[in-house]
Order: structure tokens, then C-alpha cells, then sequence
């Protein structure tokens, strides 16, 4: 592959993105693709330390992702952001930059997110021991027009994994999966078809 | 073309007919002895001329480098088998590493309807608006057509996709019987759908004269007093064959007959991977080597059939030990020098004609899949791929082997300003691309022949 792409995760804290990203992620490498994954949590810790979560400095942190994502896109290889990117115009920002860009939604209701509320955050915002946490204190921005919906409360791990992959597939950005051209058995009887000829 | 040539041929229906494997020369005898009423009475009017095959040839590369209008370079199919250098794996190149669109598929995508029946490397069968029944790779005729639900019409018919070859080392008139059987089939096959089907573009192919020349072709050029005979009979079949496809053909369609290489008398099969083994180029960490994955590191060189010759690299070859640049060109260098050299050990005669190194024949994105070299033997002598064997050359029950300029192209009531061997199998394509009119794509290596 010449040219790569981005898959951008966008959605609520604890709505699969992570989880989706990474499957996604283990697929297309099976495919013999290079990919990258910028998780936001993992980003946080050396990208953008320091950065807090105002609207600007969440503004910086998501162009920074997708400055990232443009380098290796344009590299070959396919770049995965998972990250909240709650504000809809840095995330179609980053969509003109990068141009290959397949914004990937993870739908979940809230109440599913804080039920799930795996890192703990919901119960601390909701108890106002944090601030401007996205969905309790701050907004999310629902994309208008995202390739894909991923409906994390209701799909498999699976489904959303495979929606994803389909997509992908239907926009040529991969070439469709299929199964091997032969089986173990009907490979054989080719081989000896072709032996008997003399042609290998 | 001018501009009224360019009338004429506008929106014309092309039908074409692949016979695998016959040359120019026998067909051009034979008619002229009056063993072939319909052929004779076609070259009345028509251009019938003496085209290039391509290298290797073989009639997967061949059929490629026709439906692509591209040479192996850009389409990535060089031959019956080959190997994924990274692991050393051998695989059978399927029309799935085909790399680039086909023809029909370029004429489905301009609207034209297509019916395809039997090419090589069409399997498994790619999507075209039409029909496309793919050929002798095809395992199971569960598989072999697209749309799938085409399969149980051949299956009905009791279609064959291709003749049992064992059969050749056993008995050739069993072996005759079936190919006989698997031609009435295909040709029943053929007319089925001539007769249902709309369409733009039909390409019937006949694989069975191949056939018939690799197991029987000596033996007529011998005077086999049984078998010679019974060569001339079936090409008498496919001389009739092509008389009522004639016949029925309407106005505005336009017949092209064309072969995909030549053919010639084998005197013997050439093991080279053996020459190399003895010379001091490949060893194998097997003492029975089964395939290419078996060879050492230690190894310089290493041969797939027909007569590929690729140089074990380092960062290429999973076992690559050959430095690139200046050991690679030393080596490529060398082996070519003593190709050159080979002799039969027998008769004393030279083996090789030719060596022609990869940038000579290749070009395109698919460039560093193709072999280092190649080589090209004097006819008669076939060079084979074969790890096990203990001796350099061998006569066995193949009787023909294939050429490079004597396939043939034949197109009716056309003229065509190119010579004999003044073009070769590529520009077929775009030819029958200006016949229907449709662009030709940008990156074709063939040009047209009109």
C-alpha cells in the first residue's frame, strides 16, 4: 500500500473506542498492513503531558493526534486515533488535513458509559470532584456525517469490529477478505493436474 | 485508424477463439495441404500472421500478458507456480495475483456485455457484466463461473474443465477419447451460451490443443502411423469447429483466432535446478528436497520452471545470502556465462540460446517479483524445475514443448500493418478495445494493431 489512512474513534469516555480501535487494529496487521493506534489516554501520558481539558488545550491535544495521523497516513501506514475528540469542527479539521479520513462513531447512551465507568472518572465527575468532564460537565458533539456508527451498547465487540472492517472494505481502502482461492485438498489436485502436464 | 476506419469499427461485437498452444507454421502447412477447409477458406479474408509469445512461455504469463494488454512486470504472473521469497512458500498464481483490470473487465466498466469461457488464470472467477467460466485452475466446476448459479448449467451438460494428463502415460487412446469428449463439451458449452446470451465481447477458449501437442506432437512429426493420423483428425475438429462459428457469425462481428505460443518437438527435459547443484550453486538441507523452502543458505541460485532463474538475495530470499549490488551482478553474470555453455551430454549440442536478464523483459510495479533471469532454450529442449533429479537431461513421455514466435493471431476482413513477429501477444488487447470502441487505459504496454 502506497498511501494509508485514518480511522478515527470519536465518542463518550467508556464507549468502546478503545476496545473497537484495538480489534480493528489486530485485523488490518493480519492483513500484512502497518498500523499505529494513538489512544488519547496513552497520548495524554507523553504527546501531550501537561495539556488539561479545557476547550483549548483539548483542542491541541486532538490537532496534535491528527498531525500524528497525517505523517504515517501519508507513510503507508493506517493510523488508528481513539480519543473523545468531543468538538466537531477539530475533528473535521483534522479530517480535511489528513483527506483519507474514516471517522468511526461510538454511540452509547450515557447511562451505559457511567454504568460501565471503567476508569472510575464518571462517579468522580458526577460527584463534582472533577470538572469538565465530557457528557457530565462538558459537552460531546455528535458527528453529523461519521462513516460509521458503532452502536457500543447494544453491538458485540465483534459486530463493531467487523462494521468497521466492511466499511473499509467498501470504500476500497482494503481489499475485501476472501477466502483462499483453494483448500488444502483442491490445492493438491491442481498441483497434480499441473505436475501431470509437466508444468511445475 | 482514420476517420472512417473509426466509423466502421465503432460499436462493433468482437468474438474471439484461443487455441492454446498451436503455431503459425502448422497451421499454415497444414491448410496449405488442404487439411483444413474452414482455416483456408478464412485466410481468404483476413490477416493471419506469426506473433510473439512472451518469456517465460508458458501459457498463464501469456494469457496475462493478453487480457492486461501489460507485461509480467505490471501483472505479476510469471508463471504455474511461484514463491513468496519472504518465506520461501510455493503457491499456484491464481487470477488473484493478477495484478491490473482485464479486458473484460475494462469493457464491462464501459457498459459492454461479456461472455468468457475457459481462459487461464480466470479462476477463481473475477466480476464482469456477463459471464466469466474460468479455466483449468478452477479445482471443482462448483466453483469455475461467475455468476455462481452458471455452474449447475455446466454441470448439467456435463461440462470438463480440463482432460486427465496421467491418462497421456497410460494409454494415449484413452487419453484421446477424453480429449475428444472435454472439446465437444467445451464447443456445447460454447454454443449454449452464443446462442442465450447477449453480448459484446465472446472469447471461447480451446486448451485442448495444447493438450493434444504436448503428448501427441512428436508422434506426428515421427509419422507415428497410428497417432499421426489421429493428430490431424483433431485438428480437423477444430477446423470444423471454427467453420460454424464462421457461419453463423452476424455483420457486425468481428472473428479474431489467435494462439497464445507456438509449438515444437521436445527432445529432451533439462533439469536445471540439477546443473545447478552440480556446478556449485544450490545445495539443499534436505537430502529429498521437496520444494524451494529446502534450500540452503549457503545457496547462490535457484530455478523455477520454465528455465526462471532467480538469485537467492539477501533481504529478498528467507535463506538469501547474496549481497546486493556487486555480488548479485557477479553472479547473475556468471550463471548467465555458463547457461551459454550448457551442453547436452549426449548429442553435444547447445542447450541455451539465450539469457536475457530481468530489466531486458520486465517493467512496472511487479518488477521485483519476476525472475533474475531467464533463460531460453534452443527448441527441443525443455527446461524443467524438478529439485529431485540426479541427471541433467531426460526423455520422457512429453513429446512438445512450447515456442516463443510462432504463436499466431488471425483477425477477419481486417488489415493489419504489422508483419510477422513484428508484434506480440500484448497488443491484442488494446486492438480489441479501438474494435468495440473503448479507450485503451493509460498504462498498457500492447499497442493496437490497427
Amino acid at each position: 500500500m502506497e498511501r494509508g489512512f485514518t480511522v478515527w474513534f470519536t465518542g463518550l469516555s467508556c464507549s468502546g473506542k478503545t476496545t473497537v480501535s484495538r480489534g480493528v487494529a489486530k485485523d488490518l496487521m493480519k492483513r500484512g498492513l502497518k498500523v499505529e493506534v494513538l489512544d488519547g489516554d496513552v497520548v495524554r501520558t507523553n504527546l501531550s503531558k501537561g495539556l488539561g481539558f479545557s476547550k483549548e488545550d483539548r483542542d491541541t491535544n486532538i490537532k496534535r493526534i491528527g498531525f500524528v495521523c497525517k505523517l504515517l497516513s501519508r507513510n503507508g501506514v493506517v493510523a488508528i486515533a481513539a480519543a473523545i475528540s468531543p468538538y466537531r469542527a477539530i475533528r473535521d479539521y483534522n479530517r480535511q488535513e489528513i483527506g483519507d479520513f474514516i471517522e468511526v462513531y461510538c454511540k452509547c447512551p450515557l447511562e451505559v458509559c457511567i454504568e460501565r465507568d471503567v476508569k472510575g472518572l464518571y462517579k468522580k465527575a458526577l460527584a463534582g470532584e472533577i470538572t469538565n468532564y465530557t457528557g457530565v460537565s462538558d459537552p460531546y458533539e455528535e458527528p453529523l456525517n461519521p462513516e460509521v456508527v458503532l452502536e457500543t451498547g447494544k453491538e458485540t465487540e465483534e459486530e463493531s469490529i467487523n462494521k468497521v472492517i466492511r466499511k473499509l472494505e467498501e470504500l476500497r481502502y482494503i481489499p475485501p477478505a476472501e477466502a483462499p482461492s483453494y483448500s488444502e485438498e483442491e490445492k493438491e489436485k491442481i498441483q497434480k493436474r499441473l505436475t501431470d502436464l509437466g508444468y511445475i | 485508424m482514420g476517420l472512417f476506419d473509426r466509423l466502421r469499427f465503432k460499436d462493433r461485437r468482437v468474438l474471439v477463439v484461443g487455441l492454446d498452444g498451436v503455431p503459425f507454421s502448422l497451421l499454415k502447412a497444414l491448410s496449405a495441404e488442404g487439411k483444413l477447409p474452414n482455416w483456408a477458406k478464412l485466410l481468404e479474408s483476413g490477416s493471419f500472421k506469426r506473433m510473439n509469445s512472451v518469456h517465460p512461455c508458458v501459457s498463464s504469463v501469456a494469457w496475462a500478458t493478453y487480457m492486461t494488454g501489460k507485461n509480467p512486470g505490471k501483472h505479476n504472473i510469471y508463471g504455474f507456480v511461484d514463491r513468496f521469497p519472504g518465506s520461501m512458500d510455493v503457491f499456484i498464481p491464481t487470477s488473484r495475483d493478477m495484478a491490473g483490470e482485464t479486458l473484460w473487465e475494462i469493457l464491462s466498466q464501459a457498459g459492454k456485455r461479456v461472455v468468457v469461457i475457459n481462459v487461464p488464470v480466470t479462476f477463481p472467477p473475477r466480476e464482469v457484466n456477463g459471464i466469466l467460466i474460468s479455466g483449468f485452475l478452477c479445482p471443482n466446476i462448483d466453483k469455475i463461473a461467475y455468476p455462481k448459479e452458471q455452474a449447475s448449467v455446466l454441470r448439467e451438460m456435463g461440462y470438463r474443465i480440463d482432460v486427465d494428463a496421467w491418462q497421456a502415460r497410460n494409454s494415449l487412446d484413452r487419453f484421446l477419447e477424453d480429449l475428444h469428449l472435454t472439446l465437444d463439451k467445451r464447443i456445447e458449452a460454447m454454443f449454449h451460451f452464443l446462442e442465450r446470451e447477449e453480448w459484446d465481447f465472446f472469447q471461447i477458449h480451446i486448451m485442448e490443443t495444447d493438450r493434444i501437442n504436448h503428448f501427441l506432437w512428436g508422434l506426428w512429426e515421427e509419422g507415428d502411423p497410428q497417432y499421426g493420423p489421429e493428430f490431424i483428425k483433431y485438428y480437423q475438429k477444430i477446423d470444423a469447429f471454427l467453420g460454424q462459428i464462421n457461419a453463423g457469425l452476424e455483420e457486425d462481428t468481428q472473428l479474431i483466432v489467435l494462439s497464445d505460443h507456438g509449438f515444437c518437438g521436445m527432445k529432451k527435459e533439462v533439469f536445471l535446478n540439477y546443473w545447478l547443484q552440480r556446478e556449485g550453486w544450490l545445495k539443499f538441507r534436505e537430502k529429498a528436497p521437496k520444494s524451494v523452502k529446502d534450500i540452503h543458505q549457503e545457496s547462490k541460485v535457484y530455478s523455477l520452471i520454465p528455465g526462471r532463474i532467480y538469485v537467492n538475495l539477501a533481504g529478498r530470499e528467507f535463506s538469501g545470502s547474496v549481497r546486493f549490488p556487486d555480488e548479485y551482478e557477479r553472479i547473475r553474470g556468471e550463471v548467465k556465462e555458463a547457461l551459454l555453455g550448457m551442453r547436452d551430454p549426449d548429442s553435444g549440442e547447445m542447450i541455451i540460446e539465450k539469457v536475457l536478464k530481468r530489466e531486458e523483459l520486465y517493467h512496472g510495479l511487479h518488477y521485483n517479483e519476476g525472475p533474475d533471469l531467464v533463460a531460453i532454450p534452443h527448441n527441443g529442449y525443455d527446461l524443467k524445475g524438478n529439485l529431485d533429479k540426479k541427471e541433467l537431461t531426460y526423455k520422457g513421455p512429453l513429446v512438445g514443448m512450447h515456442t516463443y514466435d510462432d504463436a499466431f493471431f488471425y483477425i477477419r476482413d481486417v488489415d493489419i500493418r504489422r508483419g510477422n513477429n513484428q508484434f506480440g501477444v500484448m497488443d491484442v488487447m488494446p486492438t480489441i478495445l479501438k474494435l468495440i470502441g473503448v479507450p485503451p487505459p493509460e498504462d498498457l504496454d500492447g499497442q493496437a494493431l490497427l
